[in-house]
């Protein structure tokens, strides 16, 4: 209903609706093309690289992180990304780079003791056909790099479909969900959702023909009791309404905490009763 | 007080005028308008450009082999956000055709008359003043900017404008990118008083 509603609003004020599926549908994946398309990005890519780690050493792996994306994403501005690290207990954080978004640094990942870093999901914007790189952080301090190659445009810009107020009603409110009971020795996967817009400051509002302001969660601290889960670094190429999906051992009473901020000075903090593993 | 009352009147009117304009809510039998397209610069384009030959990619790829056509990508530069932070990397790139020549927004309507006069000179130079050269006009799918701009050169007297309204996502389909930066002589055109001005 509140969904028909924005499509109609939308439709009243000569908005399309991203129709990027149209021409996602079309046609199967071809390869990259060859030569200075490949050096180009690869130039691109060791700018970011110097930009966010400075001299740092960044290798390349198969083991350590690997990102699964859609091909071709039917939508840019909400492009799910899972990314995998099955070595977990080697690793200390996570990089996620879109190269080609003007914004290249899109989330960075902390681990604490209480997670299982073994998997991570999110929804991010897309603007331009990318290499997307995650560099997995170990324990050791190496940078080790994996990098898939994404199909999706427009994400950045492309508006919400509904008004600013009310793509910002309930700002803040978060829901999680558990995936299941919590077993002794073994980790279990959450899913925090958080209500926010996520505006990117590149997001024309069609009617005033303004740029929505930049309203974006910068960090999201996730904990259980005195022990960290992880915190996550955030920037405009998060999608609205941020989905994070991650894992976490099941030890402790307490509830899980998650404190969020925007760089707007919003906070936000909600408490969610967790399920605990009982031996 | 007087500002909002003057922001709310804004947006009245711009409502009014986008009613006035007759937005589609469907990609098919989208009109043309009269002129040049003045509503909003994302939503659903004509079939046509009167005057003008629409190709899609594979009549693009003819014509590039036939004629060498001069390409002008007029798809909008991103936008970087005002209060984003200095410590954050922003670091834009654009995409295109290659070989094209990108003039950013050069699709807008209406536009100033200098810097519509920068966009015609440009084409001039580019075309080597040959009225007869083929030129091709794109940005991204659901653009009204590239419909715009070839209108323009339409107007201008150019025999032979195309229009590719697939723009970038299409050519990218089939074809490599390269990264491309804003044609040097429309960077350096007469500015309005607004940076970073949207498409009007």
């Amino acid at each position: 209903m509140k969904h028909l509603a924005a499509r109609r609003l939308a439709l009243a004020i000569g908005l399309s609706v991203p129709v990027l599926a149209g021409i996602a549908a079309a046609g199967p994946v071809l390869a990259l093309g060859a030569g200075d398309d490949d050096s180009e990005r690869l130039a691109r890519w060791k700018e970011i690289q110097t930009t966010i780690f400075g001299d740092r050493k960044v290798e390349s792996t198969d083991t350590l992180v690997s990102i699964d994306a859609p091909g071709r994403a039917m939508d840019a501005s909400l492009v799910p990304i899972t990314l995998s690290m099955p070595q977990k207990d080697k690793i200390a954080g996570l990089h996620l780079v879109i190269d080609d978004n003007p914004s290249p640094y899109a989330a960075k990942f902390t681990f604490g003791p209480a997670a299982d870093p073994s998997e991570i999901k999110l929804r991010v914007r897309v603007n331009n056909y990318t290499n997307v790189h995650a560099v997995a952080e170990t324990k050791d301090g190496k940078l080790m790099e994996a990098v898939r190659f994404v199909k999706a445009s427009g994400g950045c810009s492309a508006p919400m479909g509904m008004s600013d107020e009310e793509a910002m009603k309930g700002m803040g409110d978060m829901r999680m969900k558990f995936a299941g009971e919590a077993n002794p020795g073994k980790s279990l996967e959450a899913t925090l959702m958080i209500r926010h817009p996520n505006f990117s400051g590149m997001q024309m509002n069609q009617v005033t023909r303004d740029y929505t302001p930049a309203r974006y969660i910068t960090k999201v601290e996730v904990s259980r009791g005195s022990s960290r889960i992880f915190t996550l670094d955030g920037d405009i190429s998060i999608a609205s309404n941020p989905v994070i999906g991650f894992s976490f051992i099941p030890e402790g009473q307490e509830p899980i905490r998650v404190v969020a901020v925007d760089n707007q000075n919003g906070r936000w903090e909600h408490s969610f009763t967790a399920p605990t593993a009982s031996n | 007080m007087w500002k909002r009352r003057g922001r709310a009147l804004a947006v009245l009117a711009a409502s009014f005028a986008i009613i006035a304009a007759g937005p589609a809510d469907s990609p098919v039998n989208v009109p043309e308008p009269d002129g040049l397209w003045t509503g909003p610069a994302r939503g659903y384009t004509p079939a046509t450009l009167q005057g003008a030959r629409v190709v899609d990619l594979d009549g693009l790829d003819a014509l590039i082999a036939r004629d060498k056509p001069v390409l002008i990508d007029v798809a909008l530069a991103d936008q970087r956000p005002t209060n984003f932070p200095a410590d954050r990397p922003w670091l834009p790139t654009h995409r295109s055709i290659p070989g094209s020549v990108w003039m950013p927004n050069a699709g807008a309507a209406p536009l100033d008359p200098r810097q519509e006069a920068v966009f015609l000179s440009r084409v001039e130079a580019l075309t080597g003043g040959d009225r007869t050269r083929a030129v091709v006009t794109f940005c991204r799918p659901e653009c009204w900017g590239s419909w715009n701009a070839g209108k323009r050169l339409l107007s201008a007297g150019y025999a032979n404008v195309y229009w590719y309204p697939d723009g970038i996502e299409g050519w990218q389909d089939r074809h490599p990118t390269t990264a491309t930066k804003p044609d040097p002589a429309w960077e350096a055109r007469p500015r309005l008083d607004r940076p970073g001005e949207p498409l009007r």
